[in-house]
């Protein structure tokens, strides 16, 4: 009897394992979508949205670097760098931190106080927009027409867009970031590949640092002494290093030649 | 102690062929390659991923027409087109603003949308390029497939697609590395060849990587012959459109 019990678990345990071989994933070795490029760096944020019934927030990205740089919102107003990772409460943007810094009521679309909340409700929808159609947003192929154009991402040449003037950006916001010297231009430098063949990339630390400052970057993601970190393209394609920003936001990875452009014999 | 292994092996039966499936069985390993449509019809696919809900035919598209004057990157990269029918998120209006068939299919690359020329896509007929393929007639020849030997025809400059619709000088990655894939099968012992350069002619590195080969050694995860029947890893493009799988010794040059 104990026998036939043991035999009966092991019956399941295989026929179950077997099952399950069947049907894990179907999507290896195919190719993923591509996000559109209005969907591009779109991200949503859902910590407490759907716990409180409310649709959760759409931010999109590319409607804030049309004004600000990365460093503003990343280093300043300390937003993490994964969507939910804030881990916002709508208490802190009327504490005027996180959006609040800005969604204020008078720098930007938002509740002015704790009092006008109720008020001022339709502008709730415009942040918290998930599977909903909300009027007076900006419209991205509108917005987009006259900017330089890339292959991929967004499709938006950015820094040409800034070269061009199409946009200015703000690297402080009042009251919040601190009044620093312009830091001195870093240089440049290139980063060898480990693959034999495979062109080195070219790094310029000058457009970085225009939109990053030092902080976003160092030491977390690299740390402060050149080459000490050890990276490979593996962990870039899962979102670590270089991946942090140019798998979500900033150009994609499948512009290989942006930086993958040294040729080496 | 017999009757109790017996016993066991009884109750596995029930299991088997779930197992079977789950591992590939032997008609998959290669025995059971799919029939080829006749070579003017070789990577022509029908698109109704709307049209089946409206009134129009569905879209004929024929990618020999195509290759001839674009590589694969210029519509699967940077036009965005998915590498399965009836996935892209192709409507009219969006042809009209530009994307999709409409970056060329705009009355100056190409002819453009207007009652006129719905007709030329819209056939619903599969076979509605017959009888252009005598456009390939000069091209070197391959087995199977259409017929043609796209590498070469490249090689020899008999055919100039263009490599990026955005960069005017596009120039592909120069990344020559071959790989020599060692095959997982017992009773074949011919190396797979795999040269990155005759296909970063057409294709830029992420159109595959890391998608459907991700790039750590030997970190492909069933990267086997019956995966690739399947249409998965090299089954992606070399059963659709690039000279099919049938063609064993393409890859295993000494098979």
């Amino acid at each position: 009897m104990k026998h036939k019990m043991l035999f009966m678990v092991l019956f399941v345990l295989v026929s179950a394992s077997a099952v399950f071989a069947a049907s894990t994933s179907n999507n290896f070795g195919t190719k993923k979508r591509m996000p559109r490029p209005e969907e591009y760096g779109n991200v949503v944020i859902n910590n407490y949205s759907e716990k409180n019934n409310i649709a959760p927030v759409v931010f999109k990205h590319w409607v804030h670097r049309t004004k600000f740089t990365c460093r503003v919102c990343h280093v300043d107003l300390g937003f993490a760098m994964e969507a939910g990772g804030s881990d916002i409460k709508e208490a802190d943007n009327l504490n005027h931190l996180y959006c609040g810094s800005c969604h204020n009521g008078k720098d930007a679309f938002g509740p002015s106080s704790r009092e006008k909340l109720v008020a001022e409700v339709q502008n709730c929808d415009r942040c918290h927009s998930y599977d909903k159609d909300v009027k007076g947003q900006k419209n991205f192929n509108e917005t987009m027409k006259d900017f330089p154009q890339a292959r991929f991402g967004n499709r938006v040449d950015w820094m040409k867009a800034e070269e061009k003037g199409l946009i200015k950006l703000k690297d402080q916001v009042e009251g919040i970031s601190i009044k620093r010297q312009a830091i001195p231009n870093p240089k440049d430098f290139d980063i060898k590949s480990t693959i034999l063949g495979m062109p080195d990339i070219i790094f310029s630390h000058k457009i970085h640092a225009d939109l990053n400052g030092c902080e976003l970057c160092h030491p977390e993601i690299f740390g402060a002494k050149r080459g000490a970190t050890k990276y490979n393209m593996q962990d870039i394609f899962a979102g670590k290093f270089c991946g942090s920003c140019h798998a979500k936001v900033a150009f994609p990875f499948y512009d290989c030649q942006l930086c993958h452009l040294k040729e080496v014999y | 102690m017999r009757s109790i292994v017996l016993f066991f092996i009884f109750l596995m039966f029930p299991a088997l062929p779930a197992i079977a499936e789950s591992a590939g069985s032997y008609e998959d390993f290669g025995f059971n390659l799919p029939a080829l449509p006749e070579p003017a019809r070789y990577g022509n696919v029908l698109i109704s991923r709307l049209t089946h809900s409206s009134t129009h035919p569905s879209v004929s598209f024929s990618h020999w027409v195509h290759r001839q004057h674009y590589t694969c990157r210029v519509c699967h990269f940077e036009l965005n087109f998915a590498m399965k029918t009836n996935t892209t998120e192709i409507t009219e209006a969006r042809i009209r603003k530009g994307e999709y068939c409409g970056a060329c299919h705009n009355n100056q690359i190409a002819f453009g949308v207007s009652d006129d020329t719905c007709a030329f896509c819209h056939t619903g007929n599969l076979g509605a390029t017959d009888g252009r393929f005598s456009e390939l007639k000069d091209l070197p020849k391959a087995r199977y497939g259409d017929q043609v030997n796209w590498v070469r025809a490249l090689k020899k400059k008999l055919i100039a697609p263009k490599q990026s619709l955005l960069i005017e000088d596009y120039e592909p990655i120069h990344f020559n590395k071959v790989l020599y894939l060692e095959p997982e099968w017992s009773g074949i012992n011919t190396l797979a060849l795999f040269p990155h350069q005759q296909h970063t002619a057409w294709l830029d590195c992420a159109d595959c990587h890391p998608d459907i080969f991700n790039i750590q050694k030997k970190g492909t995860k069933h990267f086997r012959m019956d995966y690739i029947n399947q249409g998965k890893f090299c089954g992606v493009c070399h059963l659709t459109v690039a000279f099919p799988i049938h063609d064993c010794k393409r890859c295993h040059t000494d098979l």
